[in-house]
Formats: structure tokens, sequence, C-alpha cells
């Protein structure tokens, strides 16, 4: 079962630049929107594995989405995508619960590099959470 | 301002040295926003690889940085020369200009006719009618393949529907004013926007180009639906644009509205809440097309995206229109058509389909129950899958990139086209182990280890035990070795595969090995006893397999997929701001041409100051009104055309034209000069007749020998103290800097070493910019590499280290004069790094015929 990944950025170039290389022989499947409002209604209709979320949107920044998605689901990875200059928010970012963040511009497989092992942070949150239960 | 001033009237108090300090100044400040051009130049240069992700706000940070430095350089350049050169301001700003206009350009929309019928469109006319309707119409007039009739509602008639009903500034006021809080709230917008597009009056001769094209569909019923224009609207806020089945034509404009309006999603109001609402972006085609009255439809991907290696077409069918097979409200027939000559049907399951999308005669679609026979019956006949089959594979080849194709069959069983899109093809995980799928050409040698880089290549194995076997290793190997080498960069660029025991696809060998797009595979386990020395082997990275001998079918479909990146309208505009910015036009400072009126871009402008100001720093210039003052020549067995300036305490003598080594003074100065003379380097000037043999064998390269020569007499220039130095020195293409305080104070003492450039292309750049840091790196410095620029620091180091690390520096960049002579191949690079560690800097290996002697 190929991971659902969801991507939220506010400008759509990037959005597609990201959707292209995520997907890019990697067999995940990519959601995307341009539009932070509708996060909650999409995690609610179908989980996904793995947030990946530009910090500085309108509205709904990447800050305010952390929290709204972990209320959601608390043991999904969200990557912060951040601007060059803005370490401390994503100091910030980490602390409220994010993965990881990485700064524009990126290599390509710097980000891909990140999602993999957030994805295999994931899977050994899980395990762990049911070897507790035993 | 305060250096003119004070000379105006105090010229007679001021003493020279302090003068010459002043002129230093702006001199050094114009250095340090040349360096950061550069940079600039090429960090944007490292950014079009298609490695990168950026954005917008990238593009204008840059720009204006770049900007500010070339300004900054043209007025430090004035400064310098008693504002020689006032026309480079407005050739800047002329060209900061360009740079911000293309910074903040949207695509424009084409200037065409409301309305243009479907046999007059092709791929090329995707800006007017968009991309779904553009490569319809290709596939009807270019491949000559069945669609049914229909026209596009251009781009321009969106803009002319905006523009004369008064929506583009209501929108914009609206969406400026409106209160969006939640998704409801933006919602609610969104539909208040729908409505007003819907009551928006079509102005007269949109409507008249409208009835116009519905006469030809008279009594016949139409599909419409939307075609956006620029694969953003299309993929960011996809899937929600309305689609209408079986309307009739007399009614065109409210359902052209109908379509337009559908554009204001949710999704598309938060997007323009943001942005200045514009009718020029992200505009919206309309297709319409006869519908097909189709018995059956669904769709085909010209390659199972889940299973490429499996070679098969995946056709998906229902009964009726085609909309339950595309959102899945039936679970259709699956056929597998393989995609070798015979096209052999693989496999088909046909599935229980109890109801199908059906016209309704009043118009629209009503769902019809089946019959169980028709239920499970096969959509399709043998004969029409194998026919919708090679379709699929014409498109692919047409369009070059795997296909997902809307087709359907009407009642008389003919076929008709409807869409057709690339497909994304997902070959396994990055970095996963084995692949699900067991698809296998040949029995594999080995079919284990994870996928560090993708791809396949083919070549004879090579075990590597041993960082010595590095040199031995020959061009398009398979390198197998226990554990991950970083060494093997020095390879990276000539070598097709890596195979090793253990290792990560994280560690830096594999980093460096995905730079180079060298398929690796890590954690093959037994790979150095399974594998043979000189044996031919496969490597498929992606299904982690190792094959033996040459499999065809693995080499041949590697789809490239940067051109979906590059075809992005951010690094569009990119390419488009680097044109204005980094080809450089003023080559040869002794050619006529090299005038600041002949500056065309930025590269122009630093190249051409940083010759200036050079001559001004040291009254080179006949015309120069400064008379040259502290300014002398070295006499030198060295190669080097070297003018020097003294600000105080750097020489023994004062006011004289020529000096020799032994008047030299200044610590750091002498440690370089050290360098330069250590007895195994041999310069470059004496080289290059050897040098000349050994570079002809090497046809494609880029290397411009005439130029280089030339270069080999250029000027450098050294200012100094008896503490400091700051040595320039431009060799053909080339350029470095070095700047360096040598004491006994250990918390004053630095190097700082700049390079930059070559004439060979970005990719090679930036190789040789990598060995050099890595040098460097092995020195001691901190080591910064952008694009082909490096720069590198070094700090706080006792007097007698930074002096001993000055003379290192002073060796590499004799060694790099050589270097850049013979970097016409990688593999003499690699060769020279060698060398350089070895501490072997005569390159006597260059010269195999004179060694041999």
């Amino acid at each position: 079962m190929a991971e659902q990944l969801l991507v939220v950025d506010d400008e759509p170039n990037m959005l597609r630049l990201l959707k292209t290389i995520l997907m890019d022989k990697t067999g995940y499947e990519v959601a995307t929107t341009n539009n932070p409002l509708e996060v909650a209604k999409m995690l609610q209709d179908k989980p996904y594995d793995l947030v990946v979320t530009d910090l500085k949107m309108p509205l709904v920044d990447g800050m305010d989405l952390i929290e709204i998605i972990k209320k959601i689901d608390p043991l999904i990875p969200i990557i912060i995508i951040t601007a060059y200059g803005t370490m401390e928010t994503a100091e910030e970012a980490v602390q409220k619960g994010a993965y990881d963040f990485i700064t524009k511009p990126f290599r390509k497989e710097t980000i891909l590099i990140t999602i993999k092992r957030a994805l295999e942070w994931k899977k050994m949150q899980k395990e762990l959470a049911a070897l507790k239960k035993q | 301002m305060l250096f003119r001033f004070l000379r105006r009237f105090l010229k007679e108090e001021i003493d020279e040295p302090a003068r010459l300090r002043l002129k230093f100044q702006h001199f050094r400040r114009l250095l340090e926003n040349n360096a950061k051009a550069l940079e600039t130049m090429a960090d944007m240069e490292e950014k079009l690889s298609g490695d990168f992700l950026f954005d917008r706000v990238y593009l204008q940070t840059q720009a204006e940085r770049l900007g500010d430095s070339v300004s900054q350089i043209v007025a430090e350049l004035n400064l310098l020369t008693a504002n020689r050169y006032p026309e480079l301001r407005a050739i800047c700003q002329k060209i900061k200009e360009e740079i911000g206009r293309e910074l903040t350009a949207a695509a424009s929309i084409p200037e065409t006719a409301y309305v243009l019928p479907l046999s007059s469109l092709t791929r090329e006319t995707a800006a007017s009618v968009g991309a779904k309707m553009a490569n319809l119409g290709e596939m009807g007039n270019r491949l000559h393949l069945p669609v049914p009739a229909g026209f596009a509602i251009t781009a321009s008639a969106y803009k002319r529907f905006l523009e004369a009903s008064g929506l583009e500034g209501e929108l914009a006021q609206r969406l400026a004013q409106a209160r969006i809080d939640d998704l409801e709230s933006l919602e609610a917008v969104s539909r208040e926007i729908q409505a007003l597009v819907r009551q928006a009056p079509l102005p007269p001769d949109l409507e008249a180009a409208l009835a116009e094209a519905g006469k030809a569909f008279q009594g016949r019923p139409l599909a419409v639906r939307s075609s956006a224009v620029g694969e953003d609207t299309e993929f960011s806020f996809a899937g929600q644009f309305a689609t209408l089945l079986n309307v009739d034509a007399q009614e065109l404009p409210a359902h052209y509205k109908e379509i337009v309006a559908s554009k204001f999603t949710s999704r598309a109001i938060f997007y323009w809440k943001y942005q200045n609402f514009s009718a020029e972006e992200l505009p919206m085609a309309v297709g319409c097309l006869a519908l097909v009255p189709a018995r059956a439809s669904g769709v085909m991907f010209s390659l199972d995206p889940h299973a490429a290696e499996s070679n098969t077409v995946l056709i998906s069918a229902v009964w009726g229109l085609g909309k339950y097979a595309v959102d899945g409200a039936v679970s259709p027939d699956l056929y597998r058509v393989s995609r070798e000559p015979g096209l052999e049907i693989t496999s088909q399951r046909v599935a229980e389909k109890p109801v199908a999308l059906v016209p309704r005669p009043e118009g629209g679609t009503r769902e019809a129950a089946l019959d169980l026979d028709q239920a499970t019956s096969p959509c399709l006949s043998p004969e029409q899958i194998q026919h919708l089959a090679a379709i699929a594979l014409k498109l692919e080849k047409h369009f070059g990139h795997p296909q997902d194709i809307e087709w359907a069959l009407d009642e008389s069983g003919a076929i008709y086209l409807l869409q057709s899109r690339p497909l994304r093809v997902a070959v396994p995980s990055f970095a996963a182990g084995e692949r699900e799928s067991t698809w296998e050409p040949v029995p594999p040698l080995l079919r284990f280890g994870i996928r560090a880089v993708g791809g396949a290549a083919a070549g004879r194995v090579f075990l590597y035990t041993r960082d010595e076997d590095v040199a031995n290793i020959p061009p398009g190997a398979v390198v197998v070795a226990r554990q991950p080498a970083a060494k093997l960069v020095l390879v990276m660029d000539r070598i097709n595969a890596i195979l090793t025991e253990v290792g990560s696809p994280t560690d830096h060998m594999s980093i460096l090995a995905r730079e180079f797009r060298v398929p690796t595979l890590v954690e093959v386990g037994g790979a150095t006893r399974v594998l043979h020395p000189g044996q031919v082997v496969t490597v498929d990275a992606d299904a982690a397999r190792v094959y033996p001998g040459l499999v065809s079918e693995l080499l041949e479909h590697r789809p490239r997929p940067d051109e979906d990146v590059r075809s992005n309208p951010i690094f569009q505009k990119l390419a488009r701001i680097l044109k204005k910015a980094t080809p450089l036009n003023l080559l040869d400072p002794e050619s006529p041409e090299f005038e600041a009126s002949r500056c065309r871009t930025f590269h122009d402008i630093t190249r051409f100051a940083h010759e200036k100001s050079m001559d001004a720093m040291f009254a080179l210039d006949a015309g120069q009104s400064l008379e040259p003052r502290g300014c002398s020549r070295l006499r030198t067995g060295l190669p080097l055309n070297l003018f020097i300036l003294d600000l105080g305490g750097g020489l023994k003598v004062s006011g004289q034209a020529w000096v020799t080594e032994d008047d030299i003074i200044s610590r750091p100065f002498k440690a370089l000069l050290r360098g330069f003379h250590h007895p195994q380097v041999t310069w470059a000037g004496q080289l290059a007749p050897d040098l000349k043999g050994f570079i002809s064998v090497f046809a494609n390269t880029m290397y411009d020998m005439g130029k280089a020569e030339k270069g080999l007499g250029g000027k450098s220039f050294a200012v100094i103290t008896d503490n400091y130095l700051n040595f320039n020195s431009r060799l053909g293409y080339h350029f470095a800097i070095l700047d360096a305080y040598v004491s006994e104070n250990k918390d004053d003492n630095y190097i700082s070493f700049q390079f930059k450039g070559g004439a060979a292309g970005v990719e090679r750049r930036e190789r040789r910019a990598r060995l050099l840091s890595e040098i460097l790196d092995d020195l001691g410095f901190k080591v910064q590499v952008t694009g082909d620029m490096v720069r590198a620091r070094m700090v706080k180091y006792s007097l007698l280290e930074t002096e001993q690390t000055l003379e290192l520096v002073g060796l590499l960049s004799a060694f790099a004069r050589q270097l850049d002579l013979a970097l016409s191949s990688e593999a003499v690079v690699a060769r020279c790094f060698q060398a350089f560690k070895e501490a072997d800097y005569s390159l006597s290996f260059l010269r195999p015929a004179v060694s041999e002697q």
C-alpha cells in the first residue's frame, strides 16, 4: 500500500513542484492543497501518513496547522518547509511537535530523505505503542 | 563623499598613504561586492540544475541581492575613478528593471478569436485553449486519431468576459473585503462569487461568437468542460471544475458561465484572497465537444503506473458514459495488454457493473440499471481492446511520456478519444528494498540490496578493495565494493553503477553518487563473491536486481523526469532572469569592445568593473590623471605580470617602478611567493606546449586555448603592508582573490581565498570547484562551494601556521593554473587531485611522452 502524503503550500507553483518531486519514482501518493483551511477536513475524510507544510501562509500558518493536525492525529509526522533565515521559528515548530523542518531552497534529495526518516519514525512509534499495550 | 571633499579642499594636506588607503577602501568594497555578486549568480545557476526546490521569494531575494551588489560595484568603481563610468549606472538600473519585470510578469493571454474550432488546434495552442483541448486537437489533427467534433472557447474570451462585464473589478473588490476565518466562510465567499459570475452579462460580441459556434451543433448534444490554461490551475485546483454532459448548444452562454463560475472554488478563492485578482492570471478556457452517446467508455494508461516493469497497457471500461469510470462509481472491467508487438491481452477481469450513466432525452444524465446479463459481460471485444492499446502506445510515443487517456465507444462500436494527458509513473520507493512485483527479464545474479540512487546501467565489474584502486577503475565500470567509499567521487563521472555490500542510502558516497546520477545499490550482501572482475552485468537499482549480461529492456525506458520540473513557471522565471544576469559578453580586456557601454548583463558589469578597478587602483590606465605613485612592478622569474601597491611597510623601497623579490618585507606576500617558487611546480606557461598535444585528444572540450594562453600573461595585483596581503589574479575566465593578515597576534590572523570561473559548462565547473574545495578543506580551511565558486576562510591560526598555509595556497594557485590547462577531462582533474594530496606538484603524468624519455 502506497504511503499517502498531504502537501500544503499556498503557492501553487511550489505545490506542483513538490508533488512532481514527491511522486517521481517514490511510490508515494500525494494529495495537495493551497488552502490550509481545509486541511482538517482532508485529514478527517481520509487518513494520511505524513504532512508536508509550508510555514508561512496567510490566515493559518504552519505553526497553527501543527496544532490542528496533532489534535486529529497525534502520531502523524509533520515536516515544515521554512524560508531561509527563519531558523528560530522552525525550531519553535519542532518544539510544537513537527517532526523536522527543511529550509528553502533545498535539494530534492533532502526532502526525500527527511520524509523517509519520518515515515520510519512513525512506524517505530506505532510498533512501540503496540508493544506497550501488550 | 568625504574623500572627495577632503581632496578638493585639503589636497595638499592629504598625505599619500592616507589617499591610497582611502582608495583601497573603495577597491576592497568593490571586491567584496564582486564576490557577493558572483556568488549569488553561481547560487542561482546551480538552482537551474533541476535538483533544487525554490520559490518566488527565493528569486526575489536573490535578484535583489544581486542587483544591490552590482549597484555597489558600480558606485565604488565610480568613486575609485572619479566618476569615469557614469553610463554603468543606467545600464545597471536597466538590467535591474528588466529583471524586476520578469519577476512580476504573469504569462500573458495570447490574442485569439473567442472561439477556435477543434480542427484548428495543436499542442502549440495550449496557452489559448488549455492543455486539454490543445492535446485533443493534436490527436485529431496531427495523429489523425478519432476525436469528437467540437470547439474551444479561448482564454481570450475569458478575459473579455471578465473585463467587459465588470467582473474583474467586482471580484477584486469582493475578495479584498471578504472576511475569511474558516472553511465555512471561505466556502460562502466561493458560492457568492460563483453566483456573481453566473449572473454577469456576456458582452454582445462574445455572446454572438458563442451563438455562431453553437449553430453547427444544433440538435446535437454537447459535453462542455473546463480546459484550464497553465497546468497550475489544473493541478492545484483540480477535479473541482464542472463538466456538463448532454447540454443544448442553444444554451451555450449559460453553460459557458457555469464552467467559468466553477473555476472559483474555495481553493481558488483562498489563492486570490491574498493575490491581486487579475483576469490575466490563471485564465480558463472551455472545451465544447459533440457528446459521444457512449455504449461503453473508460480510461487507459499506456503503461501500468504501479507495475511499470510489467510493460503492459492498462484499460478500464464501464457501460455508458465515462464519468463512472473516472470517479470510480462503478468498479470497471480491467484489461491488461502487453506492450510487445502482437499486443497480447495478458489478463482481463470482467467486473459486475450493475448501473450505467446515460444521457436523458431532455438533457443531462441519469443512472440506468442494467440487466444481469449485460452487467456481467465484458464491455470490450478482444479486437477493441487491442485497438485501444495500439492507440495508447501511439499517443505515448507521440507525446514522449506515458499517457492517461479517456476514451468512449459509440453504438456502432467506433472509438473516440476524449482526453490524453501525461501519466505519472510511480516506480518503487526511494530507498526501499525489494519491490513487490517479481518481473525479471532473466534470472538475476543478485536480488537484494537497498536503492541509494535509482536507475539502471550496465558495465564490466570492477572489484574495488583498496582506495589505491581508484586510479585503475576503467570508464564504464560497475564498481563493486565491500564498503562505501567516498573516494569513488574521483571517478563518478565515468563509472556506470556502484554496488556495495554494506552502506546506507544516506551515507556520503550515496549522496555523491546521487549528484552524479550513478545508479547505486547498497547492502548487496555477497556482491564481491558472486560477481567476478570483468564480467558484464546490468544493475537495476530501482528493483535491487543485478542481471548477467546486457538487459536492454531495462536500459531503454528511463524517462527523464526533469522535463516536468523544468517546465514549471518558477523555473522558467529563473531561466529568464539568469539570461539577463549571467551571460558574459565582455571577455577580452584588450579588445576595443571592452567598454562600459557594451555591458549587457550583470556579469559583464562585474567583469568590467573588476578589470577597471584594478587599473584604477594601480593607476595603470594612461588616461588616468592620478599619478602612479606607490605602484611598482615585480621583476621575477615567475610568468607573472605582477603589480604591487604598498600601503605601508610592505616594501624596503618606495617610489620605484620596478622592485625585486628581495625588496619585499610583507610577511604574507613573501609566504605566498615561496609557494609559487616551490621547486616541483612547473608553471603553466612552460607546460603548455606539451599539453597542447594532450588536450587535442579531447575533441569535445569547450576549452578555448587561445584565451587561456592569453590569460597566462594576464595581470596580477598585490596590495600589501608589512602584515597584510590582498592578491588578485585573473586568468582567462578564472578569477581568484586572496586576502590575508599575518601577525604575532593569533586572533588577528586570517586567510580568505576565493576562486571562480572556467570556460567549461556549468556542470564541469562545479565539479572542479568541489575538487578545489576538497583540497582547501584538507589544508584546514572552512570551505563553502556555491555553484562554481569556492570561498575558503581560515582564522586565528598562529603566525607560523598561517604563513605555512599561505605558502600552500601559493602552491595550490600555481598548481591550479596547470589544472586549468588540463581541465578538459574529469579524469585529469581526478588525477590532479590525487597528485596534490600525494604532494606531487609536478603534474608530470600529464606529459606521458616526456616522462617516458
